[in-house]
């Protein structure tokens, strides 16, 4: 079994807990700016799109790591970096195409997702189900099934438009 | 497994939990109405409320059947006023 | 450490900052947030001050567990001498600055004196900087956010502003951050104003340790899932606080064209489902999962495409209800204006509401309004009349000197149909029917206000067991309860807890939809303490935090009895006693107060309070609160 997080935009609020629960689960604080999870906001035009690390298959990170540092827990399938391999040099922030490779500057590293070693606060708490954290095997069905919500939402507004205007 | 530990007042609430009912406004009884009903008129005393669902099996009063409260309570305020 | 966040003295005259640590004596005292705030008003505002003046003090702060892992912990407090009553001004806002100001370094806030020419405040990392802000005067709020964050180049700052009706003076114009997150009432906005301070920005980085945090985010699972498993925040999550309406209108608990009725029959526009239809879903306040703060565009009309957030129950009134409109276009866009002008969306329906019935009565005519058609249900004219109100033209500028002020200019009887308690307009509730509630709006420190004292869940018709068990801690309660919100017997009590209720949330910088407001199963006195040592290492009882808002809301008294309050302000518009209700369920219809057993209640409130028969505290409860040596200036 693998899990992995799924986000969900159209679901996130905007409160920004993810972040809370994540910095004090890894920091013991509470510090938004260090935590392994962002809620990027266009406030005044009603846009929100949370990024975390997507433990990609075939990660940039990982690939571009000189050091080789940064490897998949077999357990939990998190990509980690391995702190006494890693030279600090930061490029695995810029190869990652999400943004999601943050920097911590009180402990001087890198810092990014580790799905708190298979129990993910950021899911734990988000009860919106903007984020999720479900096994790969789910995946498939989890967006099928959205696509098709959507989908029937139209078609009983497409029905009862024709039906008001017969 | 874990010892017995007194139950926190957070958790003991939550159990206490009910779904599935609304009260009625004028009598205040409990109602339990059918899953997606509009309309519900209370058993009790016969006001007539629209729903709303707010929730899969969650009902809430949207607002009342105007004329037939409106009725009802003009015919109790004269039986009233008769006594 | 939550606890080493400072105290910062900011003199606009001077442009001096200074900084202190805040005593852990003041927090066993006070906490922080609003009770921190009642102390420092108390001892910072000079005694008759003009609220408008240079003499007046803005005060700015973060509650308790502002920020820390204690669900909906977004707060952040405003006070000062309000512009609008000349008593206690005082209002609290969600959204996301509270939090950030905390991240910044600073939990309190005193601002002092007036800048030569507009300013605004840049907090970051421990830092407080003046800086000229000519260049955002005139902007609205929600510009005006924005020109901030693209003038110090960082999307994650936070800024509380006033828009135009702060800059004008309004008396109710509020300071708002976000979208729509508003400190609403008291006219905090006008005293920025007067300031010449048009706004805070923040941005911080620094930690807030948490003193168990394993146990603390356990914790706060625990305390989000009652709060999000009670029927009422399910009901938030979908409709916001627009939900409240079901219930008040279908009872007839509403006020309506000002006070002539208590329900609007047949308004299903502005019901909450129908509204919700505009909506595209909710957004919520920091680490808040109730989130009931709806977000819509506008459709039609001159503001089309226009991202908005809100509306509240309170906009259902300001421009349904109480002005006798019934479209939602009228609410939402109304909603939209008083969010960029920064005016409180209640104050302005209620001015509004007032004048129309003036306009009705012939008291004002379209010779005082020049040409505005103010008739009830002309959803033309309020949306005109909240621009001449946040501009301060024509007859906006009469009404936006709040009530008592607009009264004394306009003369005749327009005193008569203000629906006002200490110069603070009502909500759009009638409180005929509900003695309780009634009792509220006619104690409560900041006039005519639900959001101090009312016992929201006396309508609910609990059992008496229930409400024995809420009410009847931390501080034993014998005397009388009753299930029937049409009683005037207990209801002083629950006035009274509600009181120490509220003001401990807002100590604490938590939401009051996570206590017992409207929801009777929501965390309290008994949570509270566990919250607090988790998040803090501070230790209290539940005890120890009724004496604390206690001492704050007798702080809040002091400075009203200071400033001129006497026991005849304790007291409801004569309407309220004179005309009976016309509408509604059987239960509350042709109600009215009973001016004697209304009399009474005041008393026993006093008397529960231990002060005075004229409303003054005793100096034993003083001695007791350890205040009897205030002002002390130890802050």
């Amino acid at each position: 079994m693998s899990k992995i997080l799924v986000i969900d935009p159209e679901k996130c609020t905007g409160c920004r807990l993810c972040e809370q629960v994540c910095s004090v689960k890894h920091e013991r604080v509470v510090n938004p700016y260090r935590a392994r999870i962002k809620v990027v906001k266009w406030e005044m035009e009603g846009k929100i799109l949370p990024v975390v690390c997507q433990q990609c298959e075939d990660a940039p990170c990982a690939a571009a790591c000189p050091g080789h540092a940064i490897a998949r827990n077999p357990e939990t399938g998190a990509l980690e970096v391995n702190y006494t391999l890693c030279i600090g040099c930061r490029t695995c922030m810029n190869v990652c195409p999400f943004g999601a490779m943050g920097f911590d500057w009180v402990e001087n590293r890198v810092i990014k997702c580790d799905l708190c070693g298979g129990d993910p606060q950021c899911a734990r708490f988000c009860e919106t189900g903007a984020i999720l954290y479900v096994d790969k095997s789910e995946l498939s069905s989890l967006k099928q099934k959205k696509g098709a919500e959507s989908l029937m939402d139209l078609m009983t507004k497409v029905t009862a438009a024709i039906t008001q205007a017969g | 497994m874990s010892k017995t530990k007194e139950e926190s007042t957070a958790k003991k609430t939550v159990r206490g939990r009910t779904s599935g009912q609304f009260r009625c406004l004028n009598c205040f009884e409990r109602l339990t109405p059918p899953p997606g009903a509009k309309i519900f008129t209370c058993p009790n005393c016969g006001y007539a409320w629209r729903l709303s669902w707010f929730g899969p099996g969650e009902p809430r009063i949207r607002g009342p059947v105007w004329d037939v409260n409106e009725a009802q309570t003009q015919k109790s305020m004269a039986e009233k006023g008769g006594n | 450490m939550a606890l080493s966040r400072k105290i910062a003295y900011i003199d606009l005259t001077n442009r001096r900052v200074r900084t202190a640590p805040i005593p852990l004596e003041m927090r066993r005292r006070y906490l922080g947030g609003r009770g921190l705030d009642m102390y420092l008003l108390y001892n910072h505002v000079k005694p008759g001050a003009d609220p408008l003046g240079p003499d007046n003090v803005a005060l700015v702060s973060a509650g308790l567990l502002t920020g820390t892992l204690a669900s909906a912990s977004a707060r952040v407090h405003i006070a000062g001498k309000s512009p609008l009553t000349g008593l206690v001004g005082s209002a609290n806002m969600g959204g996301f600055f509270g939090p950030e100001m905390r991240l910044a370094g600073f939990d309190h806030l005193v601002i002092t004196g007036k800048a030569d020419g507009p300013v605004y405040l840049w907090i970051h990392d421990g830092e407080i900087e003046i800086r000229d802000a000519s260049h955002l005067w005139g902007h609205d709020a929600h510009q005006t956010q924005t020109l901030v964050r693209d003038e110090l180049g960082d999307d994650d700052i936070q800024v509380m502003t006033i828009g135009v009706a702060g800059e004008n003076l309004v008396r109710f114009a509020c300071v708002m951050t976000s979208l729509k997150n508003a400190a609403g009432r008291t006219g905090m906005g006008a005293l920025f104003g007067s300031k010449n301070l048009k706004a805070i920005a923040a941005r911080g980085r620094m930690d807030i340790k948490i003193a168990f945090p394993e146990e603390a985010l356990d914790y706060n699972k625990e305390i989000i899932t009652q709060v999000t498993s009670a029927k009422v925040s399910k009901t938030m999550q979908k409709l916001g606080t627009l939900f409240i309406w079901g219930t008040t209108n279908s009872t007839g608990l509403v006020r309506v064209r000002n006070f002539q009725s208590n329900q609007i029959p047949h308004a299903d526009d502005i019901e909450p489902e129908s509204i919700e239809e505009e909506m595209i879903g909710t957004a919520g306040c920091f680490g808040c999962q109730v989130h009931c703060r709806g977000r819509y565009f506008i459709k039609k009309g001159p503001y089309t495409g226009a991202y908005v957030e809100g509306p509240e129950y309170t906009s259902l009134g300001a421009f349904g209800a109480e002005v006798g409109c019934t479209t939602k276009q009228t609410v939402l866009v109304g909603n939209h204006l008083v969010n960029t002008y920064g005016l409180d969306t209640l104050e302005t329906g209620s001015m509004i509401a007032w004048a129309m019935e003036l306009f009705e009565k012939g008291i004002l005519t379209t010779k005082d309004t020049d040409g505005l058609d103010l008739r009830f249900g002309n959803d033309e004219a309020v949306i005109e009349a909240v621009h001449q109100i946040a501009q301060r033209r024509g007859i906006g500028d009469i009404l936006a000197e709040g009530p008592l002020k607009a009264a004394e200019k306009i003369g005749k009887d327009a005193i008569k149909y203000l629906i006002h308690v200490k110069g603070m307009s009502n909500l759009h509730s009638d409180e005929r029917p509900t003695p309780a509630l009634a009792l509220n709006i006619a104690t409560a420190s900041r006039g005519s206000d639900h959001l101090r004292s009312r016992p929201a869940i006396d309508l609910y018709h609990l059992p008496e067991k229930v409400l024995r068990k809420i009410f009847g801690n931390p501080v034993p309660y014998d005397g009388p309860l009753t299930s029937d919100y049409r009683d005037y017997e207990g209801k002083p009590w629950e006035v009274l807890w509600q009181e120490m209720c509220y003001e401990t949330v807002d100590c604490l910088g938590i939401c009051k939809y996570h206590t017992v407001f409207l929801g009777p199963n929501m965390p309290n006195f008994s949570e509270w303490p566990k919250l607090i040592y988790l998040n803090t290492g501070l230790e209290f009882t539940p005890k120890d935090l009724w004496d604390i808002a206690d001492r704050a809301y007798t702080m809040e008294r002091l400075f009203n009895l200071r400033e001129g309050l006497t026991k005849e302000m304790d007291w409801l518009p004569d309407r309220y006693f004179d005309e009976k209700t016309d509408r509604g369920l059987p239960v509350v219809r042709g109600k009215s107060i009973d001016r004697d057993k209304f009399r009474k209640m005041v008393d026993e409130y006093y008397k529960l309070h231990e002060w005075d028969e004229n409303g003054q505290p005793t100096e034993k409860k003083l001695k007791a609160l350890g205040l009897e040596n205030e002002p002390t200036h130890k802050l």
